[in-house]
């Protein structure tokens, strides 16, 4: 019996130490699996689509249009913006490879560290304009220019990974695999010209700051009405308590789909129909939002409530210095799921907009995905760029958009 | 009574009303009164453009709700949530089951995992869009066009869409099961699959009940992606309920019947989840 467990605990000790590596092959199929459909359409952004067709293999970008210049080119807010991104996309990887905090900004001035942020992002600079030219005039030395801008933004953050305690093959392996994908990244995203051609030709930009206006007055009007109205079910006693926090709930039955006809009548009947107001008033206000935050509220300790009372604040200095920044994980929870809905809203801006000048940027989409195949390529490249700014949000606020979304899933 | 009221102070009171008083004007004007005039316009027939109606009583009611466009765009929306739902939840446990394990890096492929949470329904309506394209996309299939596929076809980025949504929530919900269960089931012999299926899901159950939730409250609500993809053809075959309520916002009367039935088929879904599938799930306290 003894020998049979014995044999048995060592059977799945060494299982799982085989198991590594098939764990990481298992995960990484399941990563290129998700990521299937992005990088199918970024490489069918990249190329005309009929001209691959021609070609007989639309796996293999052809004839794409690449940008005729150095990283110094094309005035002077591009070249400052795109260096800036990329200096925060280094410092950004350059964080979590090395693991120091934001809290900790001391860290990030070490020469390591500074050689993995800055260092790499002057070698791309430098070294990925001669590749987008040569690229562009295809004069067989594109492939060379990459190669060495990949090894160069490699090489420069070796020093921040020696500095931890890594083993020198995870070092060569981090650095060459970090290195030459953010390189590569950014030579598609940079050096293609699908994407400010998709940027001017579906008039991304006014449709992204009317998107970003609505997103922000819908969700700072959210977050102040729910605060309120949480305060008011959590703190103050008042007739019709049940019944007015019933109503408050009732309102999840009735979502968008369901009121829509009334509510597109009504703003026509008040003649708001391509307006901002029609977009934001509608959404200014959020059950969801009040529920979240008042069990925010519920979980401050009453002795607080009293003490505070007792030192004679009133509700306005309560709510300012003590309910609202001791509930701050939820309330900024709930801010970036408002911010989330409020940016991917698509019905209503279909139903309230009828003139494409006035359209958010999720319905411009929409208009741009016409029948010309010829000019796919341009709008899968818009429907790419458009999600770039969520993507920003998901990086910056990651923690607050898991827990807010999992907020009634795990008690 | 009187003494009842005598316990509440009137400034209290005031201040109360008075922070409600924003949600309440929203809530009135925009989801109570839409909702009310919408119970009486479907008394009336209306021409399209809204301009004249005719009174016919409940009789439209009756027409409508029995009649083919109901019943078509029901069957869709049905349709559609059973193309999204079982795949959410299914590929949701598979990357969570899949990510929730102690290995170096795994960071990075959980934030790959949950990266479709970045795009919205119309960003990968578009990108798929064009990846099916019969013409010039990776898989030339023209599904669009074919009346027992286009509603898949507009489906499939929900799908995806979806598996963000569906990891991070089974991904919250794994992290919540202690160490110990599991490592006292490894110590019974248990091996990965009925640890799976014998501890894991049913501790999880609570979590997979909530993901069920929202994936059949998106696939009934589903229009982007069904307007980009297939615009409801080919003859109507992808119009579910919520596009055939948009079709109608000319209409108010024929569409004020059908949003009343979509509130009926979202009342009798919510009710029968929590109480066919509260039975079957464990909470811990139990």
């Amino acid at each position: 019996m003894a020998t049979s467990d014995d044999s048995r605990r060592q059977s799945t000790n060494v299982g799982s130490r085989l198991g590594v590596v098939g764990q990481y092959a298992m995960l990484v199929v399941l990563a290129v699996v998700v990521l299937g459909p992005l990088l199918l359409t970024v490489i069918q952004a990249m190329s005309p689509p009929l001209l691959y067709v021609d070609a007989g293999k639309p796996f293999h970008p052809v004839h794409v249009d690449w940008k005729d210049r150095t990283w110094f080119t094309g005035g002077a807010l591009s070249v400052v913006l795109r260096t800036l991104v990329l200096l925060v996309v280094f410092t950004w990887i350059n964080r979590i490879m090395v693991g120091w905090e934001w809290a900790q900004p001391r860290l990030a001035t070490t020469w390591q560290n500074l050689l993995a942020t800055v260092g790499a992002t002057l070698a791309a600079a430098v070294l990925l304009g001669p590749a987008f030219g040569s690229f562009h005039a295809a004069d067989g030395k594109s492939q060379w220019w990459t190669l060495l801008a990949m090894a160069a933004v490699s090489a420069t953050l070796v020093p921040a990974l020696a500095a931890t305690d890594r083993s020198a093959l995870a070092i060569t392996l981090e650095s060459v695999a970090v290195g030459s994908l953010v390189t590569g990244a950014t030579l598609v995203f940079v050096g293609g010209a699908v994407w400010t051609q998709a940027w001017s030709s579906a008039s991304l930009g006014p449709a992204m700051v009317r998107s970003l206006l609505m997103t922000v007055l819908i969700t700072v009007a959210q977050v102040i009405t729910a605060i309120l109205a949480a305060y008011a079910f959590a703190f103050l006693r008042f007739p019709f308590k049940r019944a007015l926090f019933a109503m408050f709930m009732a309102t999840l039955l009735l979502p968008l789909e369901v009121t829509l006809i009334g509510n597109v009548a009504l703003i026509r009947q008040l003649e708001w129909i391509n307006t901002l107001q029609a977009l934001v008033l509608p959404f200014t206000a959020s059950a969801f939002g009040t529920f979240l935050i008042r069990q925010g509220f519920r979980g401050i300790p009453p002795e607080i409530n009293d003490a505070t009372r007792l030192d004679g604040y009133g509700h306005l200095a309560f709510l300012t210095r003590f309910a609202v920044p001791l509930t701050r994980p939820v309330i900024a929870s709930f801010t970036v799921i408002a911010a989330l809905g409020a940016w991917n809203q698509y019905l209503w801006p279909a139903s309230v907009v009828s003139n494409d000048r006035y359209n958010t940027l999720q319905f411009q989409l929409r208009t741009i995905v016409g029948n010309n195949v010829a000019d796919a390529n341009v709008s899968v490249a818009a429907a790419i760029v458009a999600a770039v700014p969520v993507l920003v949000l998901l990086i910056a606020f990651q923690r607050q958009i898991i827990r807010g979304l999992t907020a009634g899933a795990v008690k | 009574m009187s003494r009842l009221r005598q316990r509440y102070r009137a400034r209290e009171v005031a201040l109360a009303f008075a922070c409600l008083a924003p949600s309440l004007i929203i809530f009135a004007t925009f989801f109570y009164l839409p909702f009310f005039r919408m119970l009486d316009w479907g008394r009336y027939k209306s021409q399209r453009g809204g301009l004249s109606y005719r009174y016919v009583g409940l009789s439209q009611y009756r027409d409508i709700l029995t009649g083919p466009d109901f019943r078509d765009g029901l069957t869709h929306s049905v349709q559609f949530v059973l193309y999204t739902v079982p795949a959410g939840l299914v590929l949701g446990v598979l990357l969570a089951v899949a990510a929730h394990r102690p290995l170096r890096g795994i960071k990075v492929f959980q934030a790959i995992f949950s990266s479709t949470l970045a795009s919205s329904v119309a960003v990968s309506s578009v990108l798929f869009l064009f990846l099916f394209n019969p013409a010039v996309g990776f898989f030339q299939v023209a599904w669009k066009e074919d009346p027992d596929m286009a509603l898949f076809a507009a489906a499939l980025p929900s799908i995806w869409q979806n598996l963000g949504l569906a990891f991070v929530i089974v991904l919250a919900g794994l992290q919540a099961v202690p160490e110990e269960v599991m490592e006292a089931a490894r110590l019974d012999g248990y091996g990965p699959w009925r640890r799976l299926t014998r501890i894991t899901l049913p501790l999880i159950s609570p979590v997979l009940l909530f993901l069920v939730v929202v994936l059949v409250i998106f696939g009934f609500q589903a229009f982007a992606q069904i307007q980009i993809i297939t615009n409801g053809g080919p003859a109507g075959a992808s119009e579910t309920l919520v596009f055939k309520i948009f079709r109608e916002t000319q209409n108010y009367g024929a569409g004020a019947v059908l949003s009343v039935g979509l509130f009926a088929v979202t009342l009798v879904v919510t009710f029968l989840q929590f109480v066919l599938l509260e039975r079957r799930v464990h909470y811990g306290d139990e």
